[in-house]
């Protein structure tokens, strides 16, 4: 069945024309042509293809599109303004946290999911948080001091 | 890979669901949070031409205190489980159950409803809610019904649901204070995956003697065991002799498969090893 739905991504509302059976992450990549939305396992285990859904972590590769009419969808593209990156990505650029790349948007948006829940994950903390995302080129020393290095930013009030 | 073309029905309440379900019959199927579902459909292992969404249906996804437990609606999420300050509080060994499912996305999505109504042989939350008693409403043609989650398993990924019935809340009665749970987890491949098993104990003591000892196990079978024949230890300590005459009926009462988990051998040994260590924890800590 087709059907019409609205999303507020990256805080625009955009009205789509989408079929029953789209994956969020169709609609996101093939629809709003956000590129960083990445599908690697299709089975909601590797994390490349995670968004925030209200704030929320989610695998937007087995989410229904037609189910997340309404909701909040933050990709990666809605952290930074164009101009300036998102503390996050700061962290991750200073540490060095990202080979391939590929990963990095779903590392990113997970960060940010972690932090805003508890600002001062502990290491274990943020190990098992991230353990449902995958780095194949194991990077993963590095991502974990990009939170610490990302967590010291955040303290830092000048922006969030 | 795309999913075949289907359509989503949203009804707003249960008793157009089941008109829904029953209208459509094997063409159709309820879907809960929507993991494994569409994971399966997306694979093309199942298809169904419309998806009965119960998501649309109001009310099913809080998590109640009520006067003699807490009501677990079948859309709450396992994050949502995992996190609850009641939950934590009342049941600590079905929050741990739920926090350690798949991946935090996995757990935001997922719904306890789905979970059971699967009827996966290795799910973690099974064995925690069988030996809290737990109780299942179901709503259906014939209206509303309850049966102990002890009946509600049948086979592999077969359960007690009727067509165009409807799994709508777990009821999770409160326990004595001087009792204690605990679930234990065993993954023989990465911490992500499912258990090769996952073993639940449940223990009320009386002077330093066992009560009502219940214990069940996940992965072991085709659907989850709880071990029955337990009521022997009743009134006595829990000594060695009394440790061993359980594991002999838990050996004879489990009957895993090989799979990439571990072999038969291999899970019947993890089976003893884990029972074990589920009885000391709940013997060293209940009150």
């Amino acid at each position: 069945m087709k059907r019409e739905i609205v999303l507020r991504v990256n805080g625009r509302e955009e009205t789509l024309q989408i079929d029953d059976a789209d994956t969020l992450l169709e609609v996101l990549r093939d629809g709003l042509k956000l590129w960083s939305v990445r599908e690697s396992c299709g089975v909601g285990a590797c994390g490349t293809c995670t968004v925030l859904m209200d704030g929320n972590p989610v695998s937007s590769c087995f989410l229904l599109a037609a189910r997340a009419a309404g909701r909040e969808i933050t990709t990666l593209e809605g952290l930074g303004d164009g101009n300036e990156l998102h503390p996050i990505q700061e962290a991750f650029v200073a540490e060095r946290a990202l080979q391939c790349a590929y990963c990095t948007p779903g590392f990113v948006l997970s960060v940010k999911a972690l932090l805003d829940e508890n600002p001062n994950p502990s290491d274990d903390e943020t190990r098992e948080y991230l353990s449902g995302n995958l780095c194949r080129c194991a990077g993963y020393a590095d991502i974990l001091r990009a939170v610490r290095s990302a967590q010291r930013r955040r303290r830092t009030p000048a922006k969030t | 890979m795309t999913i075949r073309s289907f359509d989503l029905l949203q009804p707003r309440s249960l008793q157009e669901a089941v008109e829904l379900l029953q209208k459509y019959g094997d063409e159709s199927r309820p879907i809960a949070g929507g993991t494994t579902l569409v994971i399966l459909m997306k694979q093309r292992a199942l298809h169904y031409k419309y998806l009965v969404d119960l998501q649309s249906i109001p009310g099913l996804s809080q998590i109640a205190h009520e006067s003699d437990g807490v009501l677990i609606g079948a859309l709450v999420t396992h994050r949502m489980v995992e996190t609850s300050p009641l939950i934590r509080q009342a049941f600590p060994a079905l929050a741990e159950a739920f926090s350690h499912i798949g991946n935090v996305r996995v757990r935001q999505t997922a719904s306890v409803g789905g979970n059971l109504a699967h009827a996966d042989y290795r799910l973690d939350p099974p064995p925690a809610l069988l030996v809290l008693n737990a109780e299942l409403n179901i709503f259906g043609p014939e209206g509303s019904r309850v049966i102990p989650l002890q009946n509600f398993f049948q086979g592999m990924y077969e359960t007690a649901l009727t067509p165009g019935e409807i799994l709508v809340g777990v009821k999770v009665p409160f326990t004595p204070a001087d009792s204690r749970a605990v679930y234990l987890r065993y993954s023989a491949l990465s911490a992500n995956d499912w258990p090769c098993l996952g073993v639940a104990g449940f223990l009320s003591k009386a002077d330093g003697r066992c009560k009502d000892l219940r214990i069940a196990l996940g992965g072991m079978a085709a659907t989850p065991v709880s071990v029955d024949g337990l009521e022997f230890a009743n009134d006595q300590p829990l000594d060695q002799p009394v440790i061993d005459k359980i594991l002999e009926l838990v050996e004879r009462q489990i009957a895993p498969f090989s799979d990439l988990r571990g072999s038969e051998w291999y899970k019947r040994r993890m089976a003893q090893l884990f029972v074990k260590k589920a009885i000391e924890r709940l013997n060293g800590e209940a009150a």
